[in-house]
């Protein structure tokens, strides 16, 4: 089967949750159509680890949470508004808001790669070892830079931290 | 024990009906959960209604710009590149029908072909077809809609075989014709071995379709020829048979 037709199916199948991905992290159904273009373009660029036998959902994950993160931060640089508040992915829907609001507050001061690994573990559940295949880092990076999170999460977070 | 409650990415497994049991057991007990579930199912829809056929030409032209995995061949020893020119030989050795043959047997969402090399060209088998039990087969696969093909067969002995290579997901196909990729050889055994192509909307339903074709082949050859259809698949699904006898 031709590439072409192969990367129609492949979007079809994977399409809905890139898109579902950055609906959920831009809140703008025209951004995350745009981001969800970008991010598959990126995707099948590696068409054979789509198609491979392993879940490639967290990979599929990973790319669409730095693409989208650096879409909100070139929005803020270029002066878009973009609310401190609304623009990181909700935790869980059981949370309080203010827990959330503050979350997102103390996500924003993090470069993309760390707020990566971040979401990735505290907001995606998912494992070091997954999250590290996705992102083409070693375990240790991951390890390393969510102890680095932690941290400063705690020194942002003073007193409020347990 | 209290389960916490599934992340989007266990929810997005879940759909793609590789979620683990005890996800699935939460979800079915947490409204919080099932009401995500059900936002993100609207949002599937949405893709599907507005943003596939809005970018998907974009997407096929990355596609055909790059050049996949070929650059790795660059980094192989000699004898590795000549092996593996005779393996894809082997492959991707035409074996399909002419290019404008549209014959597809069954009507409705789905239709299915099965063929085998013959010393003119690539010869069509018919349903009741006898063949050389060490055959080589390929398919031609017609689909009305989008959805997601499960081809499966199953032989006078009971064993169950899935023959599209699409795992848990099944193969997704967008409405037309498909010749299926790689092909498969029978296992030489003579008797009854007769397959079923359905389509499904979900691929959570791929379990029930090795599920009906256990039960079918649980019957003997006999039954094998008999069972014309699959039961017990969802509402939505389509499907469409083909027997062939295998002969020493």
């Amino acid at each position: 089967m031709e590439r072409r037709t192969r990367a129609a199916q492949l979007y079809a199948t994977y399409g809905p949750a890139v898109y579902r991905r950055c609906l959920k992290l831009l809140k703008d159904r025209e951004a995350a159509r745009d981001a969800t273009q970008d991010v598959f373009m990126k995707l099948v660029r590696d068409m054979e680890r789509l198609e491979g036998p392993d879940d490639p959902l967290p990979w599929i994950y990973s790319v669409a949470t730095n693409h989208c993160l650096n879409v909100l931060r070139g929005d803020r640089r270029r002066g878009r508004a973009v609310p401190l508040d609304d623009d990181l992915p909700l935790a869980s829907p059981q949370a309080d808001y203010p827990v959330l609001a503050l979350a997102r507050s103390v996500l924003a001061q993090f470069d993309v790669d760390t707020q990566a690994v971040a979401v990735g573990v505290l907001v995606d559940g998912m494992e070091h070892t997954e999250l590290a295949e996705a992102l083409g880092v070693s375990r240790k990076t991951v390890q390393r830079r969510l102890e680095r999170f932690l941290v400063r999460a705690r020194e942002l977070l003073g007193g409020r931290a347990s | 024990m209290i389960t916490p409650c599934a992340t989007d990415l266990a929810l997005e497994r879940l759909l793609a009906g590789r979620a683990p049991p005890e996800v699935i057991a939460h979800v079915d007990a947490c409204g919080g959960c099932a009401e995500r579930l059900a936002a993100m199912r609207r949002e599937g829809e949405d893709f599907r209604r507005t943003v596939y056929p809005a970018t998907v030409e974009r997407i096929e032209d990355a596609a055909a710009r790059s050049p996949g995995r070929r650059f790795l061949l660059a980094l192989l020893p000699a004898p590795v590149l000549l092996a593996a020119a005779a393996a894809v030989f082997l492959v991707v050795r035409p074996v399909g029908p002419p290019d404008d043959y549209l014959g597809v047997k069954g009507s409705g969402g789905i239709g299915l072909t099965v063929f085998t090399p013959g010393k003119d060209g690539p010869r069509l088998l018919a349903d009741g077809a006898e063949v050389s039990s060490a055959s080589t087969l390929r398919f031609r696969v017609r689909v009305s809609e989008l959805c997601r093909l499960v081809l499966v067969s199953v032989d006078g002995a009971g064993t169950v075989s899935r023959l599209d290579g699409g795992g848990a997901l099944g193969v997704p196909l967008t409405a037309g014709l498909h010749d299926l990729p790689g092909g498969v050889e029978l296992d030489g055994k003579p008797g009854p071995e007769r397959l079923y192509a359905v389509c499904l909307a979900d691929a959570a339903a791929v379990p029930a379709v090795e599920a009906a074709a256990r039960e079918a082949g649980g019957r003997g050859g006999e039954g094998v020829r008999r069972t014309v259809r699959l039961a017990g698949l969802p509402p939505t699904a389509t499907q469409t048979t083909h027997l062939l006898e295998k002969r020493p």
